[in-house]
């Protein structure tokens, strides 16, 4: 039973983990750096509780945040391709101008700067109790799960068969490899790129309104508390490949969960929430280092420069 | 002397535009929701003035801006992307609470320059991680330096909270450092710190050394064109560790004139997002030392104001925030689309 509880509470916490990181990876692929899921999933978690508090209907409010996530994409996606701002910096401008956004809203529009607490909010589909009770431990771990929770790992599988198994995204990949060759192979290597971001913003949109809707039912500012970074540091671990990515996030996001129990061991929850960031430095410099070494006597054979 | 002013008029020159851009596109915005847009704005920049005590929060907030933003000139300048700011600011205000909470049996005249060392080497330590990485491995710095900064932000709320934290007062914060080695404040100025008069000495100081020496020329060299500089026979991949370890210690120095002239202890979350408003003002300064130092105070005008905003005609602070947020995306945008293809 504690397993599946744990089973449970584990998928329940890595599924925003799981979106944010495919959100970074897919644009890791065309070659971006997204500093922008924090704040695309904020305004997707926002703007869920905004448009469910006002229209009480969970399918809109769901549609509002994904619609209101890619907006963001496609506004980051603007200002770097067609005006050609620096990916980082306009990219925290997102994250700034989410937070910024939300908690002035909050403040002139609901005069309360704490967050929106909606007296009723209509509830997104779960697993109805009882249904997969045939599958053993797994079964009743996904019953009561949102529909989100299952939308996020059915996300890992579409996102590999989109990556290598269709067209569109070997275009994707080869824009983020090499985007001379790509260009001159003919690939439209800024609409490859902008098509990414929106991907990116859709899944942040998911993770976004499955923080703020599922079970909470009210949105704080800030209250994705770095989710978007931790989804970025798996993605850097992971090496931009979808299913290593994914086993990261819900490596983190069973930390995430382990976190408060921890502390019976005398181990901070500080520690254990740093883990996935040290794991994302030491997985990037480990897979430099192997690239470093691999290259060494082609190295040594020509004169020194990077 | 007449082309050193012209290079800080035209320093000054393209952050005023983009500052008066943001401040228009604001002006819009409280128009829209406030019945006395004026009172607003004029609250937002001037309330600052309107009593010494305002003055001094006003100083206060424009130290620590100056100085990250002097840290993240030195490593754009050297070609690296540091974001770190907001950890080597925390790295540096932990380490000076740890000294000055610690060793209290020492002499303020020996423990004042340890806690000011230790502030300082703390941020060098973070700058000086994400520079190696990046020329040993070519690790992207914008990584380490993003992730380092979480790292940093947990560990110190580990030391706030079960470490050095005072039991006595509400919330994580640390013990009060003992008051021989605060900082004096601004002669004739209460809560003022000094702190200001070194973060304007070092902006100079960082102007001479960049535009007006063989060393600085280098590290900029190493900057605008790593090949070139390295066929010239400069050394550049120390010039870009030291830049990086300026970078930290500045961003150190940040947080300790913070713990020793302003909060007297370290407290959980004491930094409004300094470090990506200090990497605003340095980018808006177009990376260069005198028109940041600019930027910095108009920025802590916008941040201090903001509050006296609110109070007096109920205009949200966040405004301040959302227009930050805007000023950020719009600010490295080009308008000429066929400028250069990288």
């Amino acid at each position: 039973m504690t397993a599946v509880s744990l089973l449970s509470s584990v998928l329940e916490q890595s599924a925003p983990i799981v979106l944010a990181a495919l959100a970074a990876m897919i644009t890791l692929r065309a070659n971006i750096l997204n500093v922008a899921v924090e704040g695309m999933m904020l305004v997707g978690a926002f703007v869920a509780i905004a448009v469910g508090d006002a229209t009480g209907s969970a399918p809109l409010a769901f549609l509002a945040a994904l619609v209101a996530s890619i907006a963001m994409s496609q506004l980051l996606a603007v200002m770097t391709l067609r005006f050609s701002a620096d990916f980082i910096v306009a990219g925290l401008g997102i994250n700034l101008l989410a937070a910024g956004g939300s908690l002035f809203a909050l403040e002139w529009f609901y005069r309360s700067p704490g967050g929106l607490r909606p007296v009723s909010f209509p509830d997104l589909w779960h697993v109805p109790a009882g249904s997969l009770s045939f599958i053993p431990v797994l079964g009743p771990a996904i019953e009561g799960q949102s529909i989100v929770v299952l939308l996020a790992f059915l996300a890992v599988p579409a996102c590999a068969v989109f990556l290598y198994r269709t067209p569109t995204g070997a275009y994707l990949r080869a824009a983020g490899e090499d985007e001379h060759a790509a260009r001159s192979a003919g690939i439209k290597v800024g609409q490859m790129k902008a098509l990414s971001l929106a991907i990116s913003g859709l899944l942040a949109g998911l993770a976004g309104a499955q923080l703020s809707m599922d079970k909470l039912h009210f949105f704080l500012p800030d209250m994705t508390s770095g989710r978007g970074f931790i989804g970025l540091a798996a993605t850097l671990f992971g090496g931009g490949q979808p299913w290593i990515t994914a086993a990261a996030s819900v490596l983190f996001g069973f930390f995430g969960a382990l976190g408060d129990r921890l502390q019976a061991f005398a181990i901070p929850s500080q520690f254990v929430l740093m883990l996935p960031y040290v794991a994302a430095i030491v997985g990037l410099t480990a897979a430099r280092w192997r690239a470093h070494v691999r290259n060494r006597p082609a190295r040594m054979a020509r004169p020194k420069e990077t | 002397m007449r082309e050193l002013v012209l290079d800080c008029l035209r320093a000054v020159r393209a952050p005023l535009t983009a500052i008066l851009l943001t401040l228009a596109l604001g002006f819009v915005l409280v128009s829209a929701i406030a019945d006395d847009p004026v009172r607003a704005y004029r609250d937002l920049l001037f309330a600052n003035f309107d009593s010494l005590g305002n003055f001094a929060l006003f100083l206060n907030r424009a130290t620590p801006l100056t100085l990250i933003a002097l840290g993240v000139i030195f490593s754009f300048r050297a070609g690296i992307f540091n974001v770190g700011g907001e950890g080597q600011l925390y790295a540096g205000a932990i380490a000076t609470t740890i000294v000055g909470v610690t060793f209290t049996s020492l002499p303020a005249l020996l423990l004042f320059p340890l806690a000011l060392i230790a502030g300082i080497l703390a941020g060098a330590f973070l700058g000086w991680i994400p520079a190696v990485l990046k020329v040993r491995f070519a690790v992207d710095e914008v990584v380490t330096t993003l992730m380092l900064n979480i790292i940093v932000l947990l560990f110190t709320s580990y030391l706030a909270n079960q470490v050095i934290r005072d039991p006595t007062s509400y919330g994580a914060v640390s013990r009060v450092l003992p008051e021989a080695i605060w900082l004096p404040a601004l002669p004739g100025m209460r809560g003022a710190t000094s702190g200001i008069v070194i973060a304007v000495v070092l902006a100079c100081l960082t102007w001479v050394v960049l535009f007006r020496t063989e060393w600085g020329a280098q590290l900029r060299a190493a900057g605008t064109n790593l090949r070139f500089a390295r066929s010239v026979g400069i050394p550049a991949d120390r010039r870009i560790i030291t830049a990086m370890l300026i970078a930290g210690g500045f961003g150190g120095l940040a947080g300790t004139l913070y713990v020793l002239g302003i909060g007297h202890r370290f407290e959980q979350n004491f930094s409004p997002d300094y470090g990506l408003v200090g990497l605003t003002c340095a980018l808006l300064a177009r990376i260069h030392p005198i028109g940041a130092l600019a930027t910095a105070i108009f920025y802590a005008m916008m941040i201090n104001g903001s509050a006296y905003m609110q109070i007096s005609t109920d205009v949200p602070r966040s405004l301040v925030d959302l227009l930050t947020g805007l000023l950020v995306l719009l600010m490295t945008a080009r308008l000429a689309r066929k400028g250069q293809r990288a």
